[in-house]
C-alpha cells in the first residue's frame, strides 16, 4: 500500500444508462470495471465515497448556462421542443438525448469534482474516478459523446490550491475539449498522446498545435498512427511525460485513462495491451505528485472492465491474479480466456516507424525547452502572493514605527541611482535618495 | 499467403481500366452479395493527376508555405476553409485564370523544368532532393477524400500504405519504400476543394475556460467537506482481509436462509444450490460491506444488523426482482425493437423503470439465453466479411505487345515495329513491352517502368510525352462540355467551348464568373388544356374546387374523374364544351336582349349601350408595360428569344469506367455544381416532380406540348414579360419548328424526348417586394379597415385622396423597392 491513501468514486447507478441503440458509448463498462474491483479485493484496500452529484452551478464554471439548462430540460420526451438547440449544442448522432442525460452528467462530474476536492484538501493522494473523463466536450458543445467537461471543471477547482496542475491523456483520441479550454493559460498544461490523421476524430491535435499567447508551449501534442504497441508508446510516453515533468513541476496531475487505446476496441485502433496501458499509468503514479484518475473514452465493455480494474490495482500496489475471478457476476463477459490480460491480436501493423517516433519526442523536447525559458511559470504565481503581502504592510503601517525598516528595504545602494546620464557622484544628498526610493 | 489476404482498414490498388494507373483505395467494407461475389465499399484517394491543375497549384504553394514556416501554413489553412465557406465564388475565379491562362501554362511547366534541373530542393527535414527525387515524390502524393464507391473485390492488386505527412518526416524515406503514399489534404470532388486534414482549436471567450485564481491565505475555497462526505468505506478499518470475509459468507448465508423463507423466492430458485448463488450476487456483497462500514466494522454488530425483527435481510438485484413472464417479455422485445429500451419500456414493460431494464439487459447478457442468440446473431452477420483472399492477378495486359513471340531478334538487340527505347528509362531490353501513351506516338514502356506507371500514376523519369500525358489527364477530368441541345462535345479549354457555342450553335457564353444570382423559388404556373377545363366543369360536383382550393394538399382521384368525365362527354356537341368552357356553368340563361323581350321588352333590337365599343374607340393606355410581340405571317406571335446563358442539361458523365456513388449528402444549394451555371440536378427534378405532381392532381396527364412556365409576378399568367424566353405552347407548334434555320439555332428552349422542358430557374425575373416604409404604414393606419379590405381586392384601383391627409403620398405614388434576394 505504500502508505498512499487512494480514494476511488462510484455511484451506484452510473452504470444503468443507456445512449441508444447501436451507440457505442456503454455506461454499463462502469459497473462491470466496479463488479471487477470488488472480486479482485481491491475494494477493502479503498477509500470508497459515493461520489457528490454535481449542480448547475458547478457545471457552469465551464459551461454556458445557456448549454447546461438546456441539458437540464432536454429528454428523449421533449426533444422536439428543442430542435433548433440541438444543432447549436451539437446534440446529433455522436451525442444523442437520451433518458437521464443530465442525471448521468452531474454523477461523472460530481465524481470528478469530488475527487479535485480531496486533494485539494489532503485527503488523499490519488482520487479514482472511471466514470468521468469525457474529454472532448467544449464549453458551448457537446462533442464525441461527452456532453460535460468534468476535466475542466476538476481541474479549475484544483487551480485553486495547485498552482500548475498537468493534464495527460491516453485515450486514442485527442483530449480537444481539454486542451482548448486551457489553451491560453500557462497554469495547466495539456498532454495528449492520440491517433491523429485520416481523419480519425475530433480532427485536431496535430504537434503544431503548442498552445497560444501565455499558454504557448503549454499544450503538448504527441501525433501517433495506427496499430501503436507497448514497446513503441512506451518509447513516447515515458520520455515525453519525465521531460514534462522536470520541466513543468506540475504539483499535482490528471491523467486521463481512456482505454480506446487498447487493442480490439470497437472504435480504436492501437494495439495496446492492458498491461502497456497500466505501464503508463503506474510510471505517472511514480512521481509521487498528487494524481487525479479518470476513465474516459473505450468502447468494448470487456476490455475496459479488464482495464480499469487493473489499473486500480496498480494505483494501490496490489498484484492481481491473471484469470478473472470466477464468482464476478460478468464472469460470462470475459470469454473465452477469462483472463485479465487477454491476448493481444494485432489487426493492423504498426505504422509507426521508430524513426517518426523519435522525431516527435525531439520535437517535443525543443518545446518544451522554451517552457523552461518562459518566466510566466514563476513570475505569474509565485508574485500573486507577495504582492498581497506588500500591499498588506503598506497599510499596515502609516505610522513610523516600520518606516525605517521599510525604507531600508527600498533603499537604493547609492551607485545604481543615476541622476543624469553619466552621473556617478557617490556623494549625493541622503534626501534626495530616500525621496526617489519612495516615489519609485 | 497473407500478402493476398485483405481486410477492412487496408490500402490496396484497384485496377479499374487495364490502360490507366491504379486507384488508391482503403477498404471500408466488405460484403457478399447474394450472388457469392465480394464488393469492397471504399474510400477514395486522389494522385496529382485526378486533381485539375489550379487546384494542384494551391496544394503546391500550401506545401511550400507550409514548410516554410508555420504560421504561414496556418494562415494558408485558413485560406483554404474560408474559400470552402465562401463558395465556389472564389474557387471558380481559380478555375478562371487558370483557363485563361492557357497560353502561359506552356511557358510555366517550361520553367517549372528548368528550376527543376536546375537547383535542388531543401526539405524542411533538412533533406535535399534532386530534381529526379522530386518528380517521382509527386507520384506519392494523394488526396483524401470522403468520397466513398463500391468497387467489386477481384479488382485488388495489392496493398500499399497511405499515411498523412507528418512534418517532421524525411519524405526520402518514402521514395525508398514500395507502394507507400502519403497525403495532408483532403479533396472534395463535388465542392472542388482541397482542405488540410485538420481541426482547429479555437481561441476566443467562447472556448476557453476562466481560469481559477489561486487561493490567497486563509480563503475558503467554497467546498464544504461535509457536505461532500459520503464515505461507503475505508481502508484503515482494523479488520483483517480474512475477517472480512468471514463477514461476506455470513452475509451470504443469512441471503439464502431469508431465501428460503421467501415465498417467491422459493418458487423461483427450487434447489438451495440456486438459492446459495443467488445470495453470492454484488448486491448482497455490497450491501454487507455497506453494513460493516456503518457499524464501525463491528463485525457482530455488523451481524446483528442483517437480521432485524423484520427478518433475515434479503437483497435482490433485478436479475432475480424479475419474473419468468417478464423476462419472456423482455426477450420478445429485444427481439422486437433492438437494444431500443425505451421503445422496449413503453410497450412492453410499462411498471419497470429504465434503469431496471438496462441493468436487467446487461445481466441477461451473462445468461446462455443470450449465448444461444449470439450465434444467430453471428450468423446473420456472415456477409459481412472481415477479410478476403484475392489471389494474384496474372493475366496478361491489353497493353502488352506480343513482340516477344515475333522472331525480331537481331544480333542481340531488340528490333520491334517502332523500335523505341522505352520511355520512361531508356532501356531498349525488356522481358515485356506495354504499349502506352498517346496511340499514335507509339510508345512502350519496359517492364519495370510500366509496373511503376501502373502504381504510382507516372513515368519514373520525367519525360516530356509523359508531362503531357499527364496534363491530358488532369485537363480531361474537368473538360469542357458543350451542353447546347445534346451536343456534348468536348473541349480542352473553356475558351475552346465558348468558340465553339458561339460558331456551332449561336450562344454566347458569359465569359465571367457565372455563379448564380440567387433567387427565391420560381413562381409557377399551369397552363391549363381545353379538355382539362372541360373535365374540370363536367366533374365539378367531383372534383369539388372550393374545397379542393381550401385544402390543396389532399389528393384527387384522378382516375375516377377522367373515367367520370369520358362517360358524361358522350353525346355532347363541341358546342357544349365550348359553352361549358365560356361560361363556366352548365345552365343557359340566353342573352340579356333575349331575356329582356321575355320580360315583356317590345323594342328587339339591342340598345347602343349594350353594344360592344368599337376597339378604336377604346381609350389608350399611355405606357403598356408588356407589349404584344409582332405577329407572323401564320397568326403566331413571334418572340424575340433571349438566349439562354447554358442549357440546363446535367452532364453527369466522369472519366472514370465506374460510376461514383456521392458519399456526402449534397443539401441545400450545393453551390459547387453551379460552376457552369448549371441547376442542380436534384433541383430540376423537384421541380419536375412537383409539377407532373400538381398536374395529376388536377386530372392532367400533360399534353406533349404543355409547359410550365415561371414567371414573374409582374408579368403575370400567360403574359411573359421579353425576358423570359417563352416555351412553345400548347397548340402552337410552329413556334419551335425551325422557319427560318439560323434562328432556330439560337437556343430556343425546345423540347428534349417529349418532355417539359422548363426554364432555368435562374431566368426567371426577379421578384418584387412590396418594402413598406414607415410613411406607407402610416399611410395605411390612417385607412379604415373597410377602405384596407377595398384596396386589397382592387389593386389596381387608386385610392381616393380625399380619404388621406393632404400631407402623406398615395400608396401609388410610394416607390416599390425591388429587392433581389441575394
Amino acid at each position: 500500500m505504500g502508505g498512499k491513501t487512494v480514494a476511488y468514486f462510484y455511484d451506484p447507478d452510473v452504470g444503468n444508462f443507456h445512449y441508444g441503440p447501436g451507440h457505442p458509448m456503454k455506461p454499463h463498462r462502469l459497473s462491470i470495471t466496479h463488479s471487477l474491483v470488488l472480486h479482485y479485493g481491491l475494494y477493502k484496500k479503498l477509500q470508497i465515497y459515493r461520489p457528490y452529484r454535481a449542480n448547475f452551478h458547478d457545471m457552469t464554471r465551464f459551461h454556458s448556462e445557456e448549454y447546461i439548462d438546456f441539458l437540464m430540460r432536454v429528454s428523449p420526451q421533449n426533444v422536439q421542443n428543442f430542435t433548433k438547440n440541438l444543432g447549436q449544442f451539437n446534440m446529433a448522432d455522436d451525442c444523442p438525448v437520451f433518458d437521464g442525460l443530465y442525471d448521468f452528467c452531474s454523477m461523472y462530474t460530481g465524481a470528478s469534482l469530488e475527487g479535485a476536492v480531496k486533494l485539494n484538501h489532503n485527503c488523499c493522494d490519488i482520487a479514482i474516478n472511471w466514470s468521468g473523463g469525457l474529454h472532448h466536450a467544449k464549453k458551448f458543445e457537446a462533442s464525441g459523446f461527452c456532453y460535460v467537461n468534468d476535466i475542466v471543471i476538476a481541474i479549475l477547482e484544483m487551480l485553486k490550491y495547485h498552482p500548475r496542475v498537468l493534464y495527460i491523456d491516453i485515450d486514442i483520441h485527442h483530449g480537444d475539449g481539454v486542451q482548448e479550454a486551457f489553451y491560453l493559460t500557462d497554469r495547466v498544461m495539456t498532454v495528449s498522446f492520440h491517433k491523429y490523421g485520416n481523419y480519425f476524430f475530433p480532427g485536431t491535435g496535430d504537434m503544431f498545435e503548442i498552445g497560444h499567447e501565455s499558454g504557448r508551449y503549454y499544450s503538448v501534442n504527441v501525433p501517433l498512427k495506427e496499430g501503436i504497441d507497448d514497446a513503441s508508446y512506451t518509447q513516447v510516453f515515458k520520455p515525453v511525460i519525465e521531460a514534462v515533468i522536470q520541466y513543468y513541476c506540475p504539483t499535482a496531475i490528471v491523467l486521463q485513462c481512456g482505454a480506446d487505446s487498447l487493442s480490439g476496441d470497437r472504435l480504436g485502433c492501437f494495439s495496446l495491451s492492458t498491461k502497456g496501458h497500466g505501464e503508463c499509468v503506474s510510471f505517472t503514479k511514480k512521481f509521487g505528485v498528487p494524481l487525479l484518475v479518470l476513465g474516459g473514452g473505450g468502447y468494448t465493455p470487456r476490455n475496459v472492465a479488464r482495464c480499469w480494474a487493473y489499473e486500480t490495482g496498480l494505483l494501490i500496489d496490489t498484484d492481481m491474479p491473471t484469470e478473472i475471478p470466477y464468482n464476478t457476476e460478468y464472469f460470462q463477459y470475459f470469454a473465452p480466456d477469462f483472463s485479465l490480460h487477454p491476448e493481444v491480436i494485432t489487426r493492423q501493423e504498426n505504422g509507426n516507424s521508430r524513426q517518426y517516433l523519435e522525431a516527435i519526442v525531439k520535437h517535443v523536447y525543443d518545446n518544451l525547452r522554451m517552457v523552461q525559458h518562459a518566466p510566466s511559470v514563476q513570475m505569474q504565481d509565485v508574485p500573486n502572493d507577495g504582492l498581497n503581502i506588500k500591499e498588506e504592510e503598506q497599510e499596515l503601517d502609516p505610522d513610523a514605527r516600520l518606516h525605517l525598516s521599510e525604507e531600508d528595504k527600498r533603499i537604493e545602494p547609492d551607485n545604481e541611482f543615476y541622476d543624469g546620464e553619466k552621473d556617478n557622484d557617490k556623494d549625493e544628498d541622503p534626501e534626495v535618495t530616500s525621496s526617489s526610493a519612495t516615489k519609485n | 499467403m497473407a500478402n493476398n489476404m485483405y481486410r477492412v482498414g487496408d490500402y490496396v490498388y484497384f485496377e479499374t481500366s487495364s490502360t490507366s494507373p491504379y486507384q488508391i483505395r482503403r477498404i471500408e467494407e466488405l460484403n457478399k452479395t447474394p450472388n457469392g461475389n465480394v464488393e469492397a465499399k471504399v474510400m477514395c484517394f486522389y494522385r496529382r493527376r485526378d486533381i485539375s491543375s489550379s487546384l494542384i497549384m494551391l496544394a503546391d504553394k500550401h506545401q511550400k508555405d507550409g514548410h516554410g514556416n508555420l504560421d504561414l501554413c496556418r494562415g494558408f489553412k485558413k485560406l483554404l476553409k474560408g474559400q470552402e465557406i465562401q463558395g465556389p465564388c472564389l474557387n471558380e475565379t481559380v478555375t478562371q485564370e487558370a483557363t485563361q491562362q492557357g497560353a502561359l501554362d506552356e511557358d510555366e511547366s517550361d520553367s517549372e523544368g528548368a528550376e527543376l534541373g536546375g537547383s535542388t530542393i531543401v526539405t524542411p527535414s533538412g533533406e535535399t532532393l534532386s530534381s529526379n527525387e522530386r518528380h517521382q515524390l509527386r507520384h506519392r502524393e494523394l488526396f483524401l477524400s470522403r468520397q466513398i464507391e463500391t468497387l467489386p473485390a477481384t479488382h485488388i492488386r495489392g496493398k500499399c500504405t497511405v499515411t498523412l505527412l507528418n512534418e517532421t518526416e524525411l519524405l526520402l524515406a518514402y521514395l525508398n519504400k514500395d507502394d507507400t503514399f502519403f497525403y495532408s489534404l483532403v479533396y472534395d470532388p463535388q465542392q472542388k476543394t482541397l482542405l488540410a486534414d485538420k481541426g482547429e482549436i479555437r481561441v476566443g471567450s467562447r472556448y476557453q475556460a476562466d481560469i481559477t485564481s489561486l487561493l490567497k491565505e486563509g480563503e475558503g475555497d467554497g467546498r464544504n467537506l461535509e457536505e461532500l462526505e459520503s464515505l461507503i468505506w475505508t481502508p484503515g478499518h482494523g479488520l483483517t482481509d480474512r475477517q472480512i470475509d468471514q463477514f461476506l459468507v455470513m452475509s451470504r448465508s443469512v441471503g439464502t436462509f431469508a431465501r428460503a423463507l421467501d415465498c417467491s423466492s422459493s418458487v423461483k430458485q427450487p434447489s438451495l444450490h440456486m438459492s446459495a448463488a443467488a445470495a453470492s450476487r454484488d448486491v448482497t456483497l455490497f450491501h454487507a460491506m455497506d453494513t460493516l462500514h456503518k457499524h464501525s466494522y463491528d463485525i457482530s454488530r455488523a451481524l446483528c444488523s442483517l437480521i432485524p425483527a423484520t427478518g433475515p435481510v434479503l437483497c435482490r438485484d433485478e436479475m432475480e426482482e424479475w419474473s419468468a413472464s417478464e423476462a419472456n417479455l423482455f426477450e420478445e422485445a429485444l427481439e422486437k425493437y433492438g437494444k431500443d429500451f425505451n421503445d422496449i419500456r413503453q410497450d412492453f414493460l410499462p411498471w419497470k423503470t429504465l434503469k431496471n431494464i438496462i441493468e436487467y439487459y446487461y445481466m441477461w447478457k451473462t445468461t446462455d439465453r443470450y449465448v444461444q442468440q449470439k450465434r444467430v446473431k453471428a450468423v446473420e452477420a456472415e456477409s459481412k466479411l472481415k477479410q478476403v483472399y484475392i489471389p494474384n492477378y496474372n493475366k496478361p495486359n491489353p497493353a502488352a505487345l506480343s513482340n516477344g513471340k515475333t522472331p525480331s531478334m537481331v544480333n542481340g538487340a531488340d528490333i520491334t515495329v517502332s523500335g523505341k527505347a522505352c520511355e520512361s528509362c531508356h532501356a531498349t531490353n525488356s522481358s515485356q513491352w506495354y504499349a502506352w501513351g498517346p496511340s499514335h506516338l507509339q510508345c512502350r514502356l519496359c517492364h519495370s517502368c510500366w509496373q511503376y506507371w501502373k502504381k504510382f500514376g507516372g513515368l519514373k523519369l520525367p519525360s516530356r510525352i509523359g508531362k503531357e500525358e499527364e496534363r491530358l489527364h488532369s485537363g480531361g477530368s474537368r473538360s469542357q462540355r458543350c451542353n447546347v441541345g445534346g451536343c456534348g462535345r468536348e473541349y480542352k479549354t473553356r475558351s475552346q467551348l465558348i468558340r465553339h457555342a458561339a460558331q456551332a450553335h449561336g450562344v454566347a457564353l458569359r465569359a465571367g464568373s457565372p455563379r448564380p444570382i440567387m433567387k427565391t423559388r420560381a413562381a409557377i404556373m399551369v397552363h391549363t388544356s381545353l379538355p382539362i377545363r372541360v373535365m374540370r366543369r363536367l366533374c365539378e360536383d367531383l372534383i369539388q374546387p372550393r374545397k379542393a382550393s381550401r385544402n390543396p394538399t389532399w389528393p384527387v382521384n384522378t382516375t375516377n374523374i377522367r373515367q367520370e368525365s369520358l362517360l358524361r362527354m358522350g353525346g355532347k356537341s363541341f358546342d357544349d364544351f365550348a359553352y361549358l368552357v365560356k361560361r363556366g356553368t352548365g345552365r343557359r340563361r340566353g342573352r340579356v336582349s333575349q331575356v329582356s323581350v321575355r320580360l315583356g321588352q317590345k323594342n328587339s333590337a339591342c340598345p347602343a349601350w349594350m353594344l360592344p365599343t368599337d376597339k378604336s374607340l377604346l381609350p389608350k393606355q399611355p405606357h403598356i408595360a408588356f407589349p404584344k410581340p409582332p405577329k407572323g405571317p401564320d397568326g403566331s406571335l413571334i418572340y424575340t428569344p433571349i438566349p439562354n446563358k447554358e442549357l440546363p442539361v446535367v452532364n453527369n458523365t466522369s472519366p472514370s469506367l465506374l460510376k461514383r456513388r456521392a458519399y456526402e449528402e449534397t443539401n441545400g444549394m450545393d453551390e459547387g455544381e453551379l460552376e457552369e451555371g448549371i441547376p442542380p440536378a436534384k433541383r430540376q427534378k423537384d421541380l419536375e416532380a412537383l409539377d407532373s405532381l400538381h398536374l395529376n392532381q388536377l386530372g392532367v396527364i400533360p399534353p406533349p406540348g404543355l409547359t410550365v412556365t415561371p414567371v414573374g409576378v409582374n408579368g403575370g399568367p400567360g403574359v411573359p414579360p421579353p425576358g423570359v424566353p417563352t416555351p412553345p405552347l400548347a397548340g402552337v407548334p410552329n413556334l419551335g419548328a425551325p422557319s427560318t434555320p439560323g434562328r432556330a439555332k439560337i437556343a430556343t428552349v425546345s423540347r428534349v424526348g417529349g418532355r417539359p422542358r422548363i426554364i432555368s430557374w435562374m431566368d426567371a425575373p426577379d421578384d418584387v417586394y412590396f418594402y413598406a416604409t414607415d410613411t406607407t404604414k402610416k399611410l395605411r393606419k390612417s385607412l379604415t379597415t373597410n377602405d384596407l379590405k377595398r384596396a386589397a381586392r382592387r389593386p389596381w384601383k387608386k385610392i381616393q385622396e380625399k380619404d388621406l391627409s393632404p400631407s402623406t403620398p398615395t400608396p401609388t405614388t410610394t416607390p416599390i423597392t425591388h429587392i433581389t434576394s441575394d
